[in-house]
């Protein structure tokens, strides 16, 4: 610790200001977006907070620890569940209690954060001006469940390595999803009906997800620079040499992971409240996909790349609707002949950049005849008479994206910004490597003439000596 | 742990089998206090739970194969594998209600068809370029454009087909995705795998149907049997004696395919050490495109018996994702990288879904375990990965210094 101290940041002070004030900048910029843009414009930016806490923590145990986990809308889906029952409003828990369908108990209708501030006299905090508070407990409480539940499933699991672990943090995903709705849990869950009318002020609301995502990137770049991240990062390198190091692997790996469920539920909390209501098939597979995609586009272990990569999935989700609207079926076979011809000029454009011989390979030839065929078919199929009738692209965000992803993973596996992270000193094209002056001394002393004369060898040795 | 233990005294690790000997007692306990307690449930109800068991579990062998062998050359849990399952069954299932096909069509299907027929016939004789196969594979195009042209083809040639047409997807897949990747990191393959998946259960909401989709081929397998058993009549189909003996039939190929011949051994010595494998002169490439072809044509086998079992296909974004995981947990189960392995995991899971559920059903006092007959598959996978990883009859593939 005390040798630290030493070290002083370059431009330290200036940096912080730099931070506070894009922070502010930010927020400017979003208090100009959402009273000037759309409401699609507001939950877009939502959502993409939102999904950035994901991100962010999942990234925590994919990118910094090392771990593919698989898992993650499972711990979403018991924050956002946990938040959805401790908030739900009162005439809405009555609607259960009367509906014959529910499984729910009196009891477990009656878990409220606002029963309990009754209960313990704290009546000033149950109106309706003060459900800020209670969502903000709610999510707080969801959050820790989640983390319990990551410490549960993170112990056993955890021992593990690569691929089985892997599958086992997909296995607790979908059990999590799976008994949800059985008879164990459907008192809670409310069964395959979960729950509806779940104030949508706080998931909707940019300052709220923004505020989160803040916080989250606070704790986990923290995290990520402490000891405890640096140790998670020789995990991530090589397991056994940092446990040669003395990194307690079970803890550092366990301590990652309830971090990382802990913000998934947070996120999972908000999720609800952005959709307005809790069901089991808002937390399908799907959503750990799109972390997935996110993290491998932006680059896997850097926060700034995470964030880059949710802006585009994000971007994709809200505003990919025109790739699913209904067209004519030649419009579409027009559109796969242009793809394979761009396909084949980008071979073309990549193998002059690269300067590989031969420039032109089969596969160009492969494309640029497979595209000019299928434009001609399309150009021609009206007047032939043939492929008639329009055709719906349902599910082609998600087929882009996985396609996407393919590309990513073959082309570029560290994805756009790789490890790296944004910094000012890169703004500022600063060199962080600088030598002190005490290196400088050394330099000039091993750069020194003098001692390269013949016998200089046993003037080296005795300076060792020191 | 037992296992972890280096000492040359060999120990036996005894957890496992104590818990499968307290899963027997409970199991046979069980089916005597059923016995007693209710006439329904008689030895014909048993046989029958059997029966179904043994077929479940037959088709999770098909699928676990593909899983096992993929795993044991390139170490990779190809996600995809249950898409693959997935795909198979529709091809199977637009083949035999749809032809005959305009000829167009007919032809697009039958390059396709060719092709993966030229590919079987390369396991024996070797190369492509060789005169046995392009004339085979003339053939087969010939064959299968007037089959599926000309005629409202049966069961049976839609499952060839369907195992060939699979059998080539399966080689695409790992030619695009996968082939790119082999020295990458092993999670960068898996995300991949995962893409790969996540690609085709869309594609096929896409261009198959977002509904589920009856598949009641007109064939003798569906006939209805019934034979009685002791005080009781056994009710069930041919299918629970037809899709065990399909699986034996191609698993007992399968087996003779690695151990009998050429490619069988290089495959083998791959899965033991690629590098080694690659300088002794074995196309490794080659090795693993067998592997995926010989495991998407066992995928699309099992897919389309799926359909001919349950009388209809669930919608393709669903619909391969849980077979296709619970076949995976079952090849891990046995022992992943082991073909026996793979079908003993496989029947293991089949008996536990269903026999389980048989024996433990709802009554007056209790609500059955059917709701839960999913999960058994992953708690049973999370057991037995961390009290013997390596499998029932598996060997150790963890990482090694």
């Amino acid at each position: 610790m005390q040798d630290t101290k030493h070290i002083v940041q370059p431009n330290r002070n200036r940096n912080i200001l730099l931070t506070i004030f894009a922070t502010v900048l930010v927020a400017v910029a979003l208090l100009i977006l959402t009273s000037l843009g759309s409401v699609k414009l507001g939950s877009a930016l939502a959502l993409f907070a939102i999904w950035g806490i994901a991100t962010v923590s999942l990234n925590l145990v994919n990118g910094t620890l090392g771990i593919l986990s698989l898992g993650h809308h499972g711990f979403m889906l018991i924050g956002g569940y946990t938040t959805a029952l401790l908030i739900l409003s009162d005439d809405k828990r009555e609607k259960i209690l009367a509906s014959g369908r529910s499984s729910m108990t009196p009891f477990t209708v009656g878990l409220s954060i606002d029963n309990f501030f009754n209960a313990i006299g704290l009546t000033a905090f149950t109106t309706d001006e003060t459900l800020w508070l209670r969502f903000l407990v709610a999510i707080l409480l969801g959050g820790l469940m989640a983390s319990v539940v990551g410490l549960i499933v993170g112990i056993p699991s955890l021992r593990l390595r690569g691929d089985y672990l892997a599958i086992v943090t997909f296995g607790f995903g979908e059990i999590i999803r799976l008994t949800a709705s059985t008879r164990i849990f459907s008192p809670i869950t409310n069964g395959a009906l979960g729950f509806s009318g779940v104030p949508t002020e706080f998931g909707k609301s940019v300052w709220w997800t923004f505020a989160f995502l803040g916080i989250t990137i606070y704790v986990i770049s923290k995290l990520k620079y402490s000891s405890f991240g640096r140790a998670m990062e020789g995990i991530r390198e090589d397991e056994i040499a940092s446990e040669a190091m003395g990194v307690n692997l079970a803890y550092h790996k366990v301590l990652g992971f309830v971090v990382s469920s802990f913000f998934a539920g947070i996120a999972g909390g908000l999720w609800v409240s952005w959709l307005g209501g809790a069901r089991l098939d808002s937390f399908l597979f799907t959503l750990t996909f799109f972390f997935l995609v996110a993290l491998s586009v932006g680059g896997t272990g850097s926060i700034t790349g995470v964030l880059l990569g949710t802006a585009l999935v994000v971007f994709v989700r809200q505003y990919g609707d025109p790739l699913e609207q209904s067209y004519l079926i030649t419009t579409w076979i027009l559109a796969i002949g242009v793809i394979l011809l761009l396909t084949a000029l980008a071979i073309y454009i990549f193998r002059t950049i690269r300067r590989s011989r031969p420039k032109i390979i089969p596969a160009f030839y492969l494309f640029l005849i497979a595209g000019v065929a299928t434009v001609v078919l399309a150009l021609l199929a009206p007047s032939l008479g043939i492929m008639q009738g329009e055709f719906r692209g349902f599910g082609m965000r998600a087929i882009f994206l996985s396609i996407l992803l393919i590309i990513i993973m073959v082309f570029r596996p560290d994805g756009m910004v790789g490890r790296a992270e944004f910094n000012w000193a890169w703004v500022f094209r600063e060199r962080l490597d600088q030598p002190t002056e005490e290196e400088r001394k050394q330099d000039a002393w091993l750069s020194n003439p003098e001692l390269n004369r013949p016998g200089g060898a046993a003037n080296t040795s005795d300076v060792e000596e020191d | 742990m037992a296992s972890k233990s280096t000492k040359v005294k060999k120990t036996i690790n005894w957890i496992p089998w104590l818990l499968v000997l307290a899963i027997l007692a409970i199991v046979v306990g069980r089916i005597i206090y059923l016995g007693t307690v209710h006439d329904r449930f008689s030895s014909a109800y048993f046989i029958r739970a059997f029966l179904e068991s043994l077929k479940l579990g037959s088709l999770y062998a098909l699928i676990a194969l593909g899983y096992t062998m993929v795993y044991g050359i390139i170490r990779l849990i190809n996600f995809a594998h249950g898409e693959v399952f997935m795909v198979g069954a529709f091809f199977t299932y637009y083949l035999f209600s749809f032809s005959p096909y305009p000829l167009y069509a007919a032809v697009i299907w039958s390059i396709f068809i060719a092709f993966g027929f030229m590919k079987i016939i390369e396991l024996w004789r070797g190369k492509l370029k060789d005169p046995v196969v392009l004339a085979s594979g003339a053939f087969a195009f010939v064959l299968a454009t007037y089959l599926l042209s000309q005629t409202t083809v049966n069961f049976f040639v839609a499952l060839v087909f369907s195992m060939l047409l699979t059998g080539v997807l399966g080689i695409v897949i790992d030619k695009i995705a996968y082939s790119p990747l082999r020295t990458a990191p092993r999670n960068s393959l898996l995300i991949t795998a995962i893409a790969v998946s996540f690609f085709w259960q869309n594609f096929g909401l896409l261009v198959f149907t977002n509904r589920q989709t009856p598949f009641r081929p007109d064939t003798f397998l569906r006939n209805r049997m019934v034979f009685a058993v002791g005080d009781g009549t056994v009710r069930t189909t041919m299918l629970s004696f037809a899709i065990p003996l399909i699986s034996v039939i191609l698993v007992v190929i399968l087996t003779l395919f690695v151990t009998r011949t050429r490619l069988g051994k290089a495959m083998r010595a791959s899965a033991q050490d690629a590098e080694v494998a690659q300088m002794m002169g074995i196309s490794v490439n080659k090795v693993i495109a067998t592997t995926f072809l010989l495991g998407s044509m066992l995928a699309a086998a099992g897919g389309a018996m799926w359909g001919l079992n349950f009388g209809s296909l669930n919608q393709p974004a669903i619909m391969g994702i849980l077979p296709g995981i619970k076949a995976f947990a079952a090849a891990v189960i046995g022992g992943i990288g082991s073909l026996p392995g793979a079908v003993i995991g496989a029947l293991i899971i089949g008996f536990m879904e269903n026999f389980m559920t048989a024996i433990f059903p709802k009554t007056a006092e209790f609500q059955g375990i059917t709701e839960f007959k999913d999960t058994f598959a992953f708690i049973l996978l999370i057991i037995v990965l961390l009290i013997r990883p390596s499998g029932i009859v598996g060997e150790d593939l963890s990482e090694k210094v």
